[in-house]
């Protein structure tokens, strides 16, 4: 079985352009919560959402341009990991180079203008026919069309698959790409998670789930509280991260260097409610995980929480990794970085895993943003309001829970020398 | 006008060499669309007068100049036997 080194990262984030500018800012604790316009807040007072910036996000010109806007986003994170990785557009090895892309709403961008448009032009009395919409409607709002877009860009011939698995659509897509490349069906993989659905459509749905954090009178962009007293729920934010995984042996060849080797994914499902999460369930995920990369729990030093803010959330969670850590929980140091960058769903678990991977390449790690009075029920050590440096951090975890009950752990290590 | 919709839109979006209208009987199937392409190019001017063009395969078998007078026919049928003036009429196409 090989062994499966990440290569090459990309990110474009509510935090920034790249990896580096979005995990400075999460190292600063700098949040990208904002009010939400006013086209998409009339009749929802107080939504708040983290969008990636217009200036952060490149002209990718014609041929992109009428894309879903998840599609563009993971392009991106995708152009930065396989630049990250030395890879150019068809690869040598194409025939056994994957694509694997977690979504949670595949086309919400087309879906949403698309009913707008329709709607709007049913009911104004004009020549506009509300039937006539763009002929690739379809195929824009597929939720393969980020694994196409991919695949034919660069030339990607192995298996192109695509996991909607909630808020654990990415963090499933790299752990099933990382046991594909382990087990000799491909060479390698790039691996997104990309999420666009701060649309009006999505947004009142969102609202009337109430699980959306509400303002907080003292800073807007301070509402996303995990783990405080005062939490309210989570905040949609948007964008893309994606990593290039590859055999050792593969990117020896090539002769690169690994920036971390991915080495243990666990999942499973809680069986139990739709929306709930069951402790049972993320311990069996992370007890999975550990086995998998034949790691101790005290041989983890940064856990990324899945960490929404919701208090059934953030209490569960504390329960299951104190049950799986035991008495390495004292030494191992959590934050949720949802408190700066949002909840980005299908694109959470490689946007987090990232961050983490980062926070192990420099020996720092972002705090848990906002934390001023930790809930009594949470016990572990967020990391509260100020970063963490100089750590010597040699294997990280992250979380991610999903609706639906399917939970997913992933750990990536350094690699041994 | 709408000759000019049309060929721009092949040229600037869907990348064809302009050189190619230097011969006025070029045929719509020289452009090297396919079909997916071709109906894209035809949203061009569904998208500004409002209706959908019929039977968009059989234009593969005519000269470009024989499928812009069909469209052109097609749009006087839906506005009243005129070609309204995109500019004036506020016919640009929406963003989506």
């Amino acid at each position: 079985m090989s062994r499966v080194w990440l290569t090459g990262l990309g990110m474009i984030s509510p935090l920034g352009a790249n990896c580096q500018s979005s995990f400075d800012a999460a190292l600063r604790g700098e949040s990208a919560v904002r009010a939400a316009p006013d086209e998409l807040n009339e009749g929802l007072p107080g939504l708040l959402m983290a969008r990636v910036e217009d200036e952060a996000f490149p002209d990718l010109g014609k041929q992109y341009a009428g894309m879903d806007r998840a599609v563009r986003l993971a392009l991106v994170a995708v152009a930065q990991a396989m630049d990250d990785a030395s890879i150019a557009v068809s690869p040598d090895n194409g025939d056994r180079f994957g694509v694997f892309v977690g979504i949670g709403f595949g086309g919400a961008q087309t879906l949403d203008s698309m009913y707008t448009r329709s709607f709007s032009r049913q009911h104004a009395q004009n020549r506009r026919r509300a039937t006539v919409v763009h002929p690739l409607s379809v195929p824009r709002m597929m939720a393969n069309a980020t694994a196409a877009a991919v695949s034919m860009h660069y030339g990607l011939r192995g298996t192109s698959n695509t996991y909607s698995v909630a808020c654990a659509s990415s963090a499933v897509a790299a752990g099933e790409a990382m046991r594909a490349i382990r087990n000799g069906y491909l060479d390698a993989a790039v691996v997104v998670g990309t999420e666009a659905m701060l649309t009006r459509g999505s947004m009142v749905a969102w609202n009337a789930l109430r699980v959306m954090a509400k303002p907080f009178p003292a800073d807007v962009s301070a509402s996303c509280r995990p783990f405080d007293r005062e939490r309210s729920g989570f905040v949609l934010g948007e964008g893309a991260a994606a990593m290039v995984l590859e055999s050792r042996e593969c990117a020896l060849r090539r002769k690169v260097s690994g920036r971390a080797e991915l080495a243990g994914y666990g999942s499973s499902s809680d069986a139990h409610h739709l929306t709930a999460p069951s402790a049972h369930g993320q311990v069996a995920a992370m007890r999975r995980a550990l086995t998998d990369a034949e790691l101790e729990a005290g041989q983890i030093q940064y856990l990324n929480a899945h960490g929404t803010a919701t208090e059934t959330g953030d209490v569960i969670e504390t329960e299951s990794v104190s049950e799986v850590f035991g008495a390495a929980a004292g030494r191992l140091a959590v934050s949720s970085t949802k408190a700066v960058h949002g909840h980005l769903i299908g694109a959470a678990g490689t946007l987090e895993l990232a961050l983490s991977v980062l926070a192990m390449e420099s020996g720092s790690i972002p705090p848990t943003a906002h934390l001023h009075d930790v809930d009594p029920r949470c016990t572990l050590d967020y990391v509260p309001l100020h970063p963490r440096h100089d750590c010597r951090i040699d294997a990280v975890m992250s979380n991610s829970f999903a609706f639906g009950g399917s939970n997913a752990s992933l750990i990536a290590r350094r690699i041994a020398v | 006008m709408l000759e000019q919709l049309i060929t721009n839109y092949v040229v600037d979006t869907a990348g064809v060499d302009a050189s190619i209208f230097r011969n006025p009987d070029v045929k719509v199937s020289e452009l090297g669309m396919d079909s997916l392409g071709l109906v894209e190019m035809l949203f061009e001017v569904e998208d500004r007068f409002g209706f959908q063009i019929d039977d968009p395969m059989r234009f593969q078998s005519m000269t470009f100049r024989e499928m812009v007078s069909d469209i052109e026919k097609q749009v006087r049928e839906h506005c009243n036997g005129e070609i309204p003036d995109i500019e004036s009429l506020d016919l640009k196409p929406e963003v989506e």
